[in-house]
């Protein structure tokens, strides 16, 4: 299902879907359609517009955790034209969430990777999210990291898997949970963990708001 | 009956006149036994006063006794005059000649008990044609009993008629003489009743209270004349060895016009303001003439003992000293006499003059002049309203506008100075009754007005534009957040379809033309590069993360900086206006941080504090801030007060620190 209050960008998406060999189910321009089409179709991953009507504030977001409660099994992929939305880093932490910004779409290798991940319940925050929770977080240890250390740190809080890290990074997967074991020790937070729960821990450890509680 | 009533008065009157002028010329016909020609002028000018304002009152006021009773009062003394006269010429001057001599005789020297039953009406009707309260019909019963009774045994008198007409018989038959006991019973009744009459209208005064105090006022004003009048032969007697009969006749006269005229001001209500004015200046003229007349004499005495007899000097020194002395004496006799006779006047009139005192050396605000009138006349609801003419609307001391004044009944006296008009003063309903007290202050206090009405003109003209300036502000701000739409949902989404276009056409070309696909890339990779671009320039016009709050957004812009930046922002929603202007602020700060200043570190801070949003900039720079050409500091600074908040910086060795402070509600 795909939600998207403005025409050519929502046909433009069905077709990104559909070139990749998905099945787009539905296309919707407002959140309640979104409900409703979510409920009739229980589809694999919902693509949600942030803004939409009637007051194109945060309908996409309220529609989302929405979806996330009532239909767990239905992953659900954020679009979004700014870096901040309140309430999104939430829920990506909690898996099958994803957040990215809507320009995200043109680097289609990128994009349908992060969509097929968030579909098989992992996680999905756009890289500049993240690198904004980096560079505000200029008070904690991240000056111990290497510069290689913080690369990997950034992608694990994209949500990306080992594999995809080492992908990413042309390196080995081994190299990189070597990284990440040292990262992780240096930060001082809990090693092994893995998939969403990883993402959560680093999250956590990055956006300050939540740790104030 | 109407046209009986609406015609009746004229005959009445013109009845009168012309038995008056009857009596003239019988009186005049008489000869040496007639009176002197004063005499006849006096009845004849008591008449026509009399006639004549009872006259006016009965055409004005349809139906109120006292015009009747004047008009009684008139046609009662021409006939007593005309019987007089009648008797003078017929009884005396040629006997015989004319019928009926002794019933002039007898109207002449019995009918006069009928002018106190007038003359009693009169004062127990006064001022209202009404009785004080239903107990006095006794009183005037028992009065009118009295005199009938006493009318009865003068007219059935056994005794001779008085000199000089002892020798005319009576017409009427004698009454016996065992009734004449009836005479002093008769006398002690009028005596009583008349007494009576006088303690009903000094009670009534007692109670009295506004237009009736003044219609009191009048009367006893013009009252206070007859015992004036009586004393001047007597003071004459002693001061100069007599009065003219000229001089006497003159007074006495300007007495029986001015009783009847008082009567009537009183009555018609016509100028009945003036009573207070009027004793006021009577008071202060007659103090002053008998003071200057005291300095003229003193100085002519002691000039002449000085240099001899040469009255032309003295009597010019004399003259010099009255008119250098006139014009303080009269403030101060003026003083005086208000201060004892006008005691709520002078201080009310005192209170004004401390107030310009205190206005002059900055003690007080010229805006305070309303509620130092309201102190000075005593009313506590009194308002002054300032008038701005350039909206044609009334306005507080506040600025506040008026539309509608307060509604009677408040009375209102408009505050002119020359032509102009600067306001309105709304008060209390009695305070119309003694403009006395209420015009003196306002003159007084005058100026003070002026230049409250002026400043409160311009405060108002300032804040009409200061609420322009913010609207201009609210209006840019508007056009920034609907361009900023535009670009996002407008053309950037636009561009970011036509690479989703791109991207669907790069799939169907399959695997084949690796060359053109290549192409697409590029053509992609430079369509998010202007993606980024647009996104940017979004941003510089406004902030899509204000959406989100100033919290966010000032996180967002702290996330951009080239140098670390610690963002402390609470997380509350303010009005758009001040969110939007709170993030110019710390935009301008943080650019001005990065470009010039040099340092290490820059914290953003937003904190409310007491009512307020106090946005901070600070950075560990070298300073060297100022605001001024090259920065983007004053247009900020017409931002931040066109929100009613103000800009602060402050920069030196120890950093450059900018500050914002917006009220917040």
């Amino acid at each position: 299902v795909i939600a998207e209050d403005q025409a050519l960008l929502r046909e433009g998406l069905a077709r990104l879907f559909a070139d990749a060999g998905h099945e787009v189910v539905a296309t919707v321009d407002d959140a309640d359609r979104l409900r409703a089409a979510v409920s009739e179709h229980s589809p694999d991953l919902a693509v949600v517009d942030v803004r939409m009507p009637p007051s194109f504030k945060d309908e996409g977001i309220k529609a989302a955790h929405w979806i996330r409660s009532a239909h767990p099994d239905v992953a659900v992929l954020v679009l979004s034209q700014h870096i901040e939305a309140a309430g999104a880093i939430d829920l990506v932490s909690e898996g099958g969430f994803g957040y990215l910004l809507k320009d995200r779409v043109l680097d289609v290798a990128e994009f349908m990777e992060a969509a097929e991940r968030v579909q098989r319940g992992g996680s999905a925050l756009d890289p500049q999210v993240v690198s904004t929770l980096i560079s505000s977080d200029s008070e904690g240890g991240m000056g111990g990291l290497t510069p290689r250390e913080r690369e990997v740190l950034s992608l694990m809080a994209e949500g990306l898997t080992n594999a995809g890290i080492a992908e990413r990074l042309v390196l080995t997967e081994r190299t990189v949970e070597s990284h990440a074991r040292s990262v992780f020790s240096k930060l001082d937070l809990p090693s092994g963990e893995e998939g969403h729960r990883r993402v959560l821990a680093v999250l956590t450890y990055l956006d300050p708001r939540r740790n104030q509680g | 009956v109407r046209r009986l009533n609406r015609v009746l008065p004229w005959v009445v009157a013109g009845a009168a006149l012309a038995v008056a002028v009857f009596a003239v010329v019988l009186s005049a016909l008489a000869g040496e036994h007639g009176d002197p020609w004063w005499q006849s002028a006096l009845g004849l000018c008591a008449v026509l006063a009399a006639v004549s304002i009872g006259l006016l009152i009965t055409v004005r006021r349809p139906g109120h006794p006292i015009g009747s009773l004047l008009l009684a009062e008139g046609l009662l003394l021409a006939s007593v005059g005309a019987a007089d006269g009648y008797a003078q010429y017929a009884a005396l001057e040629d006997p015989g000649a004319l019928p009926g001599a002794e019933w002039a005789v007898l109207w002449g020297q019995s009918s006069w008990p009928l002018l106190f039953a007038v003359i009693l009406a009169l004062v127990l009707l006064f001022p209202d044609g009404r009785l004080p309260s239903p107990r006095w019909r006794g009183v005037f019963i028992g009065g009118t009993v009295a005199i009938g009774g006493f009318l009865i045994l003068s007219f059935f008198d056994p005794e001779p008629f008085e000199a000089p007409y002892e020798d005319v018989g009576r017409p009427l038959p004698s009454l016996p003489d065992a009734l004449s006991v009836l005479w002093p019973v008769f006398f002690l009744g009028i005596l009583g009743s008349i007494f009576a009459a006088v303690r009903a209208v000094r009670s009534r005064f007692r109670r009295a209270t506004g237009i009736e105090r003044l219609q009191f006022k009048w009367l006893a004003y013009s009252a206070l004349l007859v015992p004036l009048v009586l004393l001047v032969p007597v003071i004459g007697g002693v001061v100069a060895g007599g009065v003219e009969d000229g001089a006497f006749t003159a007074l006495f006269l300007f007495m029986l016009g001015a009783i009847p005229a008082s009567v009537g001001v009183a009555v018609l209500r016509y100028r009945l303001y003036e009573i207070d004015r009027l004793i006021n200046a009577t008071l202060v003229y007659g103090a002053l003439t008998v003071l200057l007349g005291a300095t003229f004499a003193a100085v002519t005495l002691i000039v002449g003992v000085a240099i001899g007899g040469d009255s032309t000097f003295s009597t010019a020194a004399a003259t010099l000293a009255v008119a250098v002395a006139f014009r303080p004496l009269r403030d101060r006799v003026q003083t005086q006499v208000d201060r004892r006779f006008n005691r709520a006047r002078y201080e009310g009139l005192q209170k004004v003059h401390r107030f310009l005192d205190r206005l002059r050396i900055g003690r007080s605000e010229p805006e305070e002049v309303g509620s130092v009138i309201a102190d000075a006349v005593s009313d506590p609801s009194l308002r002054l309203f300032f008038w701005l003419p350039s909206d044609d609307i009334h306005a507080d001391a506040s600025g506040r506008v008026h539309a509608e004044l307060p509604p009677a009944p408040a009375g209102r006296t408009p505050v002119r100075r020359g032509e102009l008009l600067l306001g309105t003063i709304v008060h209390s309903p009695e305070l119309a009754e003694s403009p006395g007290l209420l015009d003196p202050v306002i003159v007084r206090a005058g100026l003070a007005i002026e230049i409250a009405r002026l400043r409160v003109e311009v405060r108002r003209q300032l804040a009409e534009v200061e609420q322009s300036r913010a609207r201009i502000v609210a209006a840019t701000y508007e056009e920034r957040r609907r361009l900023e739409r535009d670009l996002h949902d407008g053309a950037q989404q636009r561009l970011v379809s036509i690479g989703l276009d791109l991207r669907h056409l790069q799939h169907q070309l399959g695997s084949g033309n690796a060359e053109a696909k290549g192409s697409l890339d590029a053509v992609v990779g430079s369509l998010t590069e202007a993606i980024d671009e647009l996104r940017e320039l979004a941003r510089g016009v406004r902030p899509a993360a204000l959406d989100d709050g100033l919290a966010a957004a000032l996180r967002e812009l702290g996330s951009r900086s080239p140098i670390p930046t610690e963002v402390e922002a609470t997380e509350e929603r303010f009005s758009e206006d001040i969110e939007a202007a709170a993030y110019f602020v710390a935009s301008e700060g943080l650019t001005n941080a990065v470009k010039h200043a040099g340092g290490s570190r820059v914290v953003l801070r937003a904190a409310r504090d007491n009512g307020t949003l106090v946005l901070s900039v600070s950075d560990d720079g070298h300073g060297g801030a100022a605001p001024g050409a090259g920065t983007g500091l004053t247009g900020l600074e017409d931002r931040v007060a066109a929100l009613g908040g103000n800009l602060d910086l402050r920069s030196d060795d120890a950093g450059t620190w900018l500050m914002a402070v917006f009220p917040c509600e």
